[in-house]
């Protein structure tokens, strides 16, 4: 295990990684959810990083949306030869970062965390941890042979200057 | 419990009942949801079956003329240099287009696995849209067009202005603009390509005079493999992927794209992407990522 080379990956927001090789995958997240999905058999791992919660049809089927990015990261779990059984889950990210709306609809971050939580939940997948919500944003790093996930706060500043939605 | 008197109990039913009221039409509104999502996914069924069709046209067709057309190549005799020529022709664009719906597809697929990563470079951008628009010159000397191009903002106070963003993303996202002003505008036409930097967003329209599009299809025209006219015709080729490639393209650089079109002169479309600089989304960490440092508390 020692002298094998870990691959390090920064996660870009609406993508997906995960391998079947030991990789620390770290990614920085405003309203933006990341599940982490650990197989505690076989030690491997994967992360996604959506942005809204559903896919409305619009553009392509992307996993820049959550029901799409947690349904393609279990399947490439499982290709990787994971066992549905087998894999537990972390959540992280949801802050409110944009400061729009009192209304807890207009609360992206917070849909996009009950989202996962709830998908995961008819996936029969366990939330082992979280951490989720709150007025910051994170940075997060995933360690996927220990399933260990580092996390850190970072300053409540706009994290989307230039978003529109 | 304290007993109620008539009024009271009268008072009680009413806000039962309106709450009763409200609830039924919060059903109704979900259900309306229901019916249209529903709609929706019926599409998408129609719209997969059309696509296998699609691509027998678009993929196997052109392959057979190349075949066919090459073949005759090989067969020719060395006198007739004309013939070959057009022939050669011919195979250039059944495979150019090829090149480009295929393109479409394996990027479409890249997106959808979410393993479309951002590169980013310093990107002389009129150096990109003039190799664009190079490329397509059989196309445009076929539909005898005239391409207007013209650049503004900070082109002209620097002809070749930097701008930091993904050049193979932005290099699709006009292909496909491009492309789709070719296919829709009418024969000997004009077609107008304005390039503007300013305030680090790089913007680009691509306006052509061929058809329009009615405001209720503006909505539907970035859904992927929506065409708005389904015929299988020479003039209608394609998958309907271009505009929902573009589209989510433009998502993972945090750019957007408008369309104009009411006036009965043609489609404008307008793509714009910042500068990679000017986003902040990853804070104070480089693309590929620096270390972070953590403490034993910070452990999930």
């Amino acid at each position: 295990m020692t002298n094998e080379h870990i691959i390090k990956h920064y996660l870009q927001p609406t993508s997906i990684f995960a391998s079947d090789k030991t990789s620390i995958i770290q990614t920085i997240l405003g309203s933006c959810v990341s599940v982490c999905l650990w197989d505690k058999k076989l030690h491997i791992g994967g992360m996604n990083h959506y942005m809204l919660p559903f896919w409305n049809g619009i553009g392509l089927a992307t996993p820049k949306y959550g029901n799409i990015a947690i349904e393609k990261l279990i399947d490439k779990m499982i290709s990787y030869g994971s066992l549905k059984k087998d894999i537990v889950a972390k959540v992280f990210g949801g802050g409110k970062i944009i400061m729009t709306s009192q209304n807890k609809t207009f609360q992206i971050g917070s849909q996009n965390v009950l989202l996962a939580f709830e998908m995961l939940k008819n996936e029969k997948i366990p939330i082992v941890s979280d951490n989720t919500g709150g007025d910051f944003g994170r940075k997060i790093q995933f360690h996927t042979n220990t399933g260990v996930v580092l996390h850190k706060y970072i300053e409540n500043k706009p994290i989307f200057p230039t978003k529109t939605h | 419990m304290k007993a109620l008197s008539d009024d009271e109990l009268l008072e009680e039913l009413k806000r039962r009942l309106s709450i009763n009221h409200k609830t039924i039409k919060d059903c109704n509104d979900l259900i309306k949801q229901l019916v249209f999502t529903n709609k929706k996914l019926e599409e998408s069924e129609k719209v997969i079956s059309h696509f296998i069709s699609n691509v027998t046209n678009e993929i196997i067709n052109p392959f057979a003329s190349i075949l066919g057309l090459s073949n005759n190549i090989v067969l020719s005799k060395p006198n007739d240099i004309d013939k070959i020529k057009s022939m050669a022709t011919l195979i250039n664009s059944e495979a150019f287009n090829l090149d480009f719906q295929l393109n479409n597809i394996f990027i479409a697929a890249k997106l959808e696995a979410g393993e479309a990563i951002v590169d980013i470079y310093n990107v002389n951008i009129k150096d990109l849209v003039n190799s664009i628009i190079d490329s397509f010159k059989n196309e445009i000397k076929k539909k005898k067009l005239i391409i207007n191009t013209e650049f503004l903002g900070a082109f002209k106070k620097n002809t070749n202005p930097n701008f930091k963003t993904d050049p193979n993303k932005v290099r699709v996202i006009i292909i496909n603009l491009l492309s789709n002003a070719i296919k829709f505008s009418n024969d000997a036409s004009e077609i107008e390509i304005k390039c503007s930097i300013d305030d680090d967003l790089f913007t680009i329209s691509v306006k052509d005079h061929g058809i329009d599009i009615d405001k209720k299809d503006q909505k539907i025209i970035f859904d992927r493999f929506k065409r708005l006219d389904n015929s299988i015709n020479d003039k209608n080729r394609g998958h309907g992927l271009g505009l929902s490639v573009s589209k989510s393209l433009l998502d993972i650089l945090n750019g957007k794209i408008d369309v104009m079109s009411d006036n009965k002169l043609g489609t404008t479309f307008i793509a714009t992407i910042p500068d990679n600089n000017s986003n902040n989304e990853i804070g104070d960490f480089s693309n590929t990522g620096n270390d972070f440092l953590f403490n034993d508390k910070e452990k999930f």
